[in-house]
């Protein structure tokens, strides 16, 4: 038994219900009584020999017909040891509640948050359980329980609490608020002064020009510095983790491309991972190389995206167009690898779509070749300028330990000096057979993490260079019927393959009894994707670990004390992209 | 009675002649803008009105005029109103002392006139930084009456600006005018003429001994671009902090007055860079006055130099709207305070210590 979970067993007889691990997919898994919880989390967090310092996710499982419905999952990692592990409990129907760990992880705040939200389990000692993804006034029920229908509820003109076109706009006063839906969003602790103040509460977004598509911060301000930001998320809720139940494993693959819309392939990299690690299937190393490829291709357009509007919120327009220059390149080679530029639809569960044609190849070298020379172009305009460093530098700063209670992955965290890069510390692809860096930082800062994207860029382009010398031969996908359709022309000709075809287009394939949890380093950080599988065609639960939501939690620390215009180079910094965020 | 009649015609037509222009020049600059943007950005700018594009602000123009006019619920209405004029107008009313070419009398039926100044009066500058001051009020008064959190931040970031940057404005030109001896345009415009050093360096107050002001027309340019609230210093109007800043609740051609007054502006304070550090209509060297031996058409090349001073300082704001992120509030105060307005006390201490010392270089 694995050293973790023999020091928990022996450490808490009584609470620990079972304890697994699963050796054919990696994951250590232990079942705690809902009482024990606290205890075992805390001794989790700060024992020095199991040192979970991160927290990854927290999620929650429905089982309708079981004594104690609900179950709440936890997974911890330790960064120093490089362990996960899955903490599960049980909390029955008529008082769903367990205690909250948000005073060990902060991170836990807006995580513990969404399970209230979507699934109605109360966090005791929770500082401040409200919904989040819903509507504050959502009084439907929880949608993630299994009776909560996965169907719509009508016509949107038909809800009535939306507000019809016609009907003349009632006329508010700001007066009429009452104080307790203010107070949420003051920080309330404000030092006593003899002068009279009035605080301003700052409204920015759903709509405004830089929040990154429909995210909305509430401010309180003290004249242009930030007393407290609260983030009100869920614009962009479309319930695709409800929508996955309802859908066949192959079915998922195209919403995943809706998540992070930037780089959409590396969703789907996520996935198809999760879903392999699932099944416990092996990819073709061609596949394999392809597969690294394509994902630092979409590493290089989402930080050249990145990049972009980081600068343009800063107000440095001219990179903005320059990275879009270079991006449209990239486009052009995605377009020409599966037809499309923005929801690319390239891997698939065990291995890719098609082959690399020899013009991608020649086209990517040619990008390859031209990339470092425009990485310097950026840095003409931004690195040397004073202003941008005058900008960046000591702009939101997070130390490394915060960053990590925090449960932040991704150029977040390797801004604060934390070495933690999935790549590296579980390598996936073909990240163990080619030679790169992982950027560090030093202060933590805007700078730091601008810096670390920057560098990225050109990790990446080495990763391709090497992946591409590399290449070998051999198919792009396995051979695997019951999980992977057969081509097309076997279809037409050969009878057993019509049978696999039409049994997974009209079943879908079944893996077997189990649950698994898979991190994929996407440009944002950690996208995580948890499997719960009752050996039928559908996924019974499916949790998205989704890097910009867990950042968002983070926000008001980092934001607290700095000034309006640093709000949002916050944001940016954070390289959050609502669909992802929301969900 | 005839007399003055006549002299209120050729006033009002030169006035509406220089306001054509300006507006004009306006239309010109927004397309001009997108085009040198969009070439500085590897893209095309506006394609699509017109050839290449060029009808572009007439498209614009149309578009803001049939634009709905919206006041905002709890808007003070009056000043809401008011702001916009109070923008524009101080902006246009500058050129009235502008001096565009030579300064030549024409006797037109025994009236004599100065065809290329609407008005040469002998406190010229004065005048022109006391009606920007007033274009403060219309920022400022917008961000207040709008009933909108965006606008007042606006304001008050526009309030703060504004003054401290005035302040630079009025002191780098202290040393323009203790060289030149005068307040008035044409003056300062005709100490500039000729040129030193071997005849190779034109005698404009940016270059001319006893000490040259270059680096006082930095300091103006630079609070020059901060009063026009132009990027790097745009953030009362901060589009990716502030929405749009002290407009962000105006519309239509409420909100084409802002863009006006802001585009004027810019034509205002070239104009001013040209006359009083760049010698006006003065050519760099006497050979590059072209008008050979026809000495009545000396004007035309006077125009030429002047328009091409006033297009290079404009296109200089396009440069470095293209090149400069947002400074942040603290850092513009910072700026302002700690770095301009030393180097502009610096530069008047300087020139007045060289200017008692050589009193007739």
């Amino acid at each position: 038994m694995h050293r973790v979970l023999e020091t928990l067993q022996s450490k808490f007889p009584s609470t620990m219900v079972s304890v697994r691990e699963d050796q054919m997919r990696g994951d250590l898994s232990v079942q705690v009584s809902a009482e024990g919880l606290s205890e075992v989390a805390k001794f989790l967090h700060d024992d020095p020999a199991l040192a979970f310092d991160h927290i990854t996710d927290i999620c929650s499982a429905d089982y309708p017909d079981d004594l104690e419905r609900f179950e709440v999952i936890y997974h911890f990692l330790s960064l120093p040891t490089g362990t996960r592990i899955r903490v599960k409990a049980r909390v029955p129907e008529e008082n769903p509640s367990i205690a909250s760990v948000s005073h060990i992880w902060k991170g836990a705040n807006f995580l513990e948050r969404e399970v209230f939200d979507l699934m109605g389990i109360r966090f005791e000692g929770h500082p401040d359980l409200r919904r989040i993804l819903l509507p504050e006034d959502f009084d439907e029920g929880y949608p993630l329980r299994k009776d909560f229908p996965a169907e719509g509820k009508g016509w949107r003109s038909n809800f009535d609490f939306l507000p019809k076109l016609d009907e003349p706009v009632s006329a508010w006063n700001e007066a009429d608020i009452p104080e307790d839906q203010r107070h949420v969003f003051m920080a309330g602790d404000s030092p006593e002064s003899s002068k009279r103040t009035t605080e301003l509460l700052l409204n920015m977004g759903p709509q405004h020009p830089a929040t990154h598509g429909v995210l909305r911060v509430v401010l309180e301000l003290d004249g242009e510095r930030v007393v407290k930001a609260t983030p009100d998320l869920g614009y962009l809720h479309r319930g695709v983790e409800k929508l996955a139940e309802g859908l066949t494993y192959m079915q998922i693959l195209p919403h995943t491309d809706r998540l992070d819309y930037v780089c959409a392939m590396t969703n789907n990299y996520a996935y198809v991972r999760a879903v392999e690690k699932l099944i416990g299937m092996t990819v073709p190393e061609r596949a394999e190389y392809i597969r690294t490829i394509v994902a630092e291709m979409q590493r290089i357009l989402g930080h050249l995206f990145w990049l972009g509007t980081q600068a343009l919120d800063i107000g440095a327009m001219t990179v903005f167009f320059w990275t879009f220059r270079e991006r449209e390149v990239l486009l052009d080679l995605f377009e020409k690898l599966c037809g499309a530029r923005l929801t690319y639809n390239y891997y698939r569960i065990g291995g890719v779509d098609s082959d690399f044609t020899p013009e991608i190849i020649e086209g990517l070298k040619g990008f390859l070749k031209s990339f470092p020379q425009h990485i310097h172009e950026y840095d003409v305009l931004l690195q040397r300028n004073r202003i941008w460093v005058a900008r960046t530098k000591g702009v939101a700063v997070i130390s490394g330990e915060d960053a990590i209670n925090f449960g932040l992955t991704g150029p977040v965290l390797r801004g604060s000096g934390v070495a933690y890069d999935v790549r590296k510390l579980e390598p996936y692809g073909a990240y163990d057979k080619v030679d790169w860096e992982v950027p560090i930082g030093k202060d933590g800062d805007t700078y730091d993490r601008y810096w670390i994207r920057i560098e990225e860029m050109h990790q990446s382009a080495r990763i391709i260079q090497q992946c591409l010398d590399q290449l070998p031969d051999g198919p792009v996908i396995a051979d695997n019927p019951q999980v992977v359709p057969p081509p097309k022309p076997q279809v037409m000709r050969d009878m057993e393959s019509l049978i696999h075809h039409f049994i997974l287009f009209t079943h879908g394939f079944k893996p077997p009894k189990g649950e698994t949890y898979c991190a994929t380093e996407v440009p944002k950080g950690e996208l995580g994707f948890f499997l719960i599988s009752d050996g039928g065609p559908r996924p019974y639960r499916m949790k998205i670990r989704s890097p910009s939501f867990v950042h968002m939690g983070a926000f008001d620390h980092m934001a607290r004390g700095y000034l309006i215009a640093d709000i949002v180079t916050i944001f940016g910094s954070y390289d959050i992209v609502m669909g992802e965020c929301d969900r | 009675m005839f007399e003055t009649s006549l002299r209120l015609a050729l006033t009002l037509t030169q006035i509406g002649v220089v306001m054509g222009i300006v507006l004009l020049t306006v239309a010109i600059l927004t397309l001009l803008e997108r085009k040198v943007l969009a070439w500085m950005q590897d893209r095309m700018g506006p394609m699509e009105v017109g050839p290449y594009g060029i009808l572009q602000p007439v498209a614009d123009g149309l578009k803001l005029f049939f634009k709905e006019d919206i006041i905002p619920a709890g808007a003070n209405k009056l000043l809401f109103s008011l702001a916009p004029i109070l923008s524009l107008v101080p902006a246009l009313i500058g050129f009235a002392v502008i001096p565009f070419g030579p300064n030549i009398s024409v006797e037109f039926f025994g009236v004599e006139f100065k065809p290329f100044v609407i008005s040469d009066i002998n406190i010229g500058i004065l005048y022109i930084l006391a009606f920007a001051s007033i274009g403060a009020y219309g920022v400022i008064l917008a961000g207040w009456s709008s009933n909108s959190k965006y606008s007042l931040l606006g304001g008050l970031r526009a309030a703060a600006q504004l003054i401290s940057y005035e302040l630079n404005v009025a002191l780098s030109i202290v040393g323009v005018l203790l060289l030149a001896g005068t307040l008035s345009m044409v003056k300062i415009v005709e100490a500039q003429g000729g040129n030193w050093f071997f005849g190779i360096i034109p005698n404009w107050f940016a270059f001319a001994l006893p000490f040259p002001q270059f680096v006082a027309f930095v300091v103006f340019y630079l609070a020059s671009v901060a009063e026009t609230n132009r990027l790097p210093f745009d953030l009362p109007e901060a589009e990716s902090e502030l929405v749009a800043g002290f407009f962000t609740e105006y519309s239509g051609m409420r909100f084409a007055f802002f863009f006006l007054a802001e585009y004027a502006n810019m034509i205002l304070v070239s104009c001013v860079a040209a006359v009083l550090f760049f010698g006006g209509w003065q050519a760099p060297w006497p050979f590059l006055q072209f008008h050979g031996s026809l000495e009545h058409l000396a004007w035309l090349s006077g125009i030429f130099w002047f328009t091409i001073k006033v297009y290079f300082f404009l296109f200089m704001f396009f440069w470095i709207r293209a090149t400069l992120p947002r400074l942040r509030y603290d850092q513009l105060m910072r700026f302002g305070w700690k770095v301009l307005l030393p180097i502009a006390l610096g530069n008047v201490v300087v020139t007045s210590i060289m200017a008692y010392i050589f009193p007739n270089s």
